[in-house]
C-alpha cells in the first residue's frame, strides 16, 4: 500500500525536519537520520576501524542527538552539532577502551616518550609514495592517539575545514592545524615502521627459502 | 638566499599548511633530500586519505531499526503521527484539486479526523474502548455531512444517469471497503497495518468524490 506520508516527508528541508522532530514527529527523525547517517557512520568507522563498533557508535550519536534535539537553537550548523556529538561519543569509547580517563589535550598531545610524534627529519631510503594503500593507512590510523585520529579523519578523510573542525572539537583553528600536522607526522612514522617490518619479514622469508633450497 | 635547518623546517611546517612555502623553506627543500622526502610522504598520506571520501559506504539498515526502537521506548517519537508538513503538502494538493470549497472542506475535515483518529500515538495505557468511541464520535457527523454532499452531487448529475450509476457503484465499493477496514480497526485498534488500510480507504473515497464532483461540474 502506498505510503504518501513517507514520500512527502522524504522531501522535507532540514530546518523543517528539525522543527518537527522537536515536536516528536517520527518521520522527521527519520528524515534527519537519512540526511546525516552516511557521514556519521563513516566518521565512526574510520575512527574505530570496525563495523560492529561503528554501528553502535552511530546509533549512540543519533540517540544523544534526538534526546537533546529540543534544546537545539541553531547557534551552530546542525551538522556541526551532530558531528560534535559523534566525535565525543567516539572519543569517550576510545577513552574507555584504553582504560584511562584522559583530557582531550592528553589525547591529542601525548608526550614523546609515550608515543607522540618524534622529530624525524626524513628517511630517504624509504619513500611512502606509491606504497600506501587503504589497508596499511587504516592500520596506521587505528594506532593514532584518539584526538589526532579525530582531526585527521575529519580533515583529510571527510574534508572538513579547520574552522569547522575547531567548532566540532571546540578548540582553536591553530590547535586543529597543529594536531593535524602531528597526526600526519605520526602516521608517516607508523607507515615507515610497517614498511621496515615488512622488508625485514621479506628478507627472513627469502633467506629461509634459500636455506631450504641448499 | 637565506635557508633554514631541518629542525626549523619541520617545526614550522604546520604553520604553512594549506599555503605556499616561504622562500627560505623553499631554498631549504631544494638542498635537502630528507625534507623533500618528508613533504612527498605527507602528500601521499593526504592523497590516500582523501580517496576514502569517494568510497561508497553502505550504512546498515539495522542501525535505524534499532535506533527507532530506542526512541519509541524512551517516548521520544510518536510513531504514527503524520508529519505536519506532509499534511500541508498533501492537503495543499487537495485544495487545488477540488472544485468546490464547501465539498473540499468536508473532505478535508473527514481526512483530518481520519488522520487524527488513526495517528494518535500508541500508548500502552490507552483505553481501547475510549479510543474507539472517540473515533466514532468524531467521524459520524462527518460521514453524515459527506452523505449530504453526495446527495447534492446526485442532483446535478441526473443529466447523465448512466455515468452517475457507474460512479455510485464505485462509491459503494469504496464504502464497503471502508466498512471492512473500520471493522478490522475496531477488532485490533493497535494494529498499524489495519489503521493504514483504513486511512488509505478514506483517501480513496475522497479521491472518488473529487472525481465525481468534477464530472458533475463538467456535465452542468
Amino acid at each position: 500500500m502506498a505510503r504518501t506520508r513517507r514520500t512527502d516527508t522524504d522531501e522535507l528541508p532540514e530546518a523543517e525536519a528539525i522543527r518537527l522532530a522537536q515536536q516528536g514527529n517520527a518521520p522527521a527523525f527519520e528524515r534527519l537520520y537519512r540526511l546525516h547517517n552516511r557521514r556519521v557512520y563513516s566518521l565512526c568507522l574510520r575512527m574505530v576501524g570496525n563495523t560492529a563498533e561503528a554501528e553502535d557508535l552511530t546509533q549512540e550519536a543519533f540517540l544523544q542527538l534526538f534526546r537533546k534535539i529540543a534544546t537545539f537553537r541553531g547557534e551552530s550548523a546542525f551538522s556541526t552539532w551532530l558531528h560534535r556529538l559523534a566525535v565525543n561519543v567516539v572519543l569517550m569509547k576510545l577513552r574507555k577502551k584504553s582504560g584511562t580517563e584522559t583530557s582531550l589535550d592528553e589525547m591529542t598531545e601525548p608526550d614523546e616518550e609515550s608515543g607522540g610524534p618524534r622529530r624525524d627529519f626524513g628517511t630517504p631510503d624509504l619513500r611512502l609514495s606509491g606504497s600506501i594503500d587503504r589497508v596499511n593507512l587504516q592500520r596506521a590510523v587505528e594506532q593514532l592517539p584518539p584526538g589526532y585520529k579525530a582531526v585527521f579523519v575529519l580533515h583529510d578523510v571527510q574534508g572538513y575545514e579547520h574552522n569547522e573542525i575547531a567548532e566540532i572539537m571546540q578548540c582553536s583553528i591553530g590547535n586543529s592545524k597543529s594536531q593535524l600536522h602531528k597526526a600526519r607526522m605520526r602516521l608517516r612514522e607508523l607507515l615507515h615502521e610497517a614498511m621496515r617490518d615488512k622488508a625485514r619479514e621479506d628478507r627472513k622469508a627469502a633467506s629461509a627459502e634459500s636455506g631450504s633450497e641448499d | 638566499m637565506a635557508t633554514i635547518a631541518c629542525k626549523e623546517f619541520t617545526d614550522r611546517l604546520d604553520s604553512w599548511m594549506g599555503g605556499d612555502l616561504p622562500s627560505d623553506a623553499q631554498a631549504h627543500l631544494r638542498n635537502c633530500r630528507n625534507c623533500r622526502s618528508l613533504i612527498e610522504d605527507l602528500k601521499a598520506i593526504c592523497t590516500e586519505a582523501s580517496s576514502w571520501r569517494a568510497e561508497e559506504i553502505e550504512v546498515p539498515l539495522r542501525i535505524w531499526a534499532s535506533l527507532q526502537s530506542h526512541l519509541e521506548q524512551e517516548g521520544l517519537i510518536h510513531e504514527n503521527r503524520p508529519a505536519d508538513a506532509a499534511k500541508t503538502i498533501w492537503f495543499g494538493g487537495w485544495l487545488a484539486a477540488l472544485p468546490r470549497p464547501a465539498l473540499a472542506g468536508a473532505y478535508l475535515t473527514l481526512l483530518i479526523a481520519g488522520a487524527f483518529a488513526l495517528s494518535r500515538p500508541i500508548n500502552k495505557q490507552t483505553n481501547e474502548a475510549r479510543w474507539l468511541a472517540a473515533s466514532e464520535d468524531s467521524t459520524l457527523p462527518l460521514r453524515a455531512q459527506l452523505t449530504a454532499e453526495q446527495d447534492s452531487f446526485a442532483s446535478f448529475n441526473n443529466a447523465n444517469p448512466a455515468v452517475a450509476a457507474s460512479l455510485n457503484k464505485n462509491l459503494a465499493i469504496v464504502d464497503n471497503y471502508i466498512a471492512l477496514c473500520e471493522k478490522s480497526v475496531q477488532e485490533e485498534p493497535q494494529n498499524e497495518v489495519a489503521r493504514d488500510y483504513l486511512y488509505e480507504a478514506y483517501q480513496q473515497k475522497a479521491d472518488l468524490l473529487a472525481q465525481m464532483t468534477e464530472r458533475g461540474e463538467n456535465n452542468r
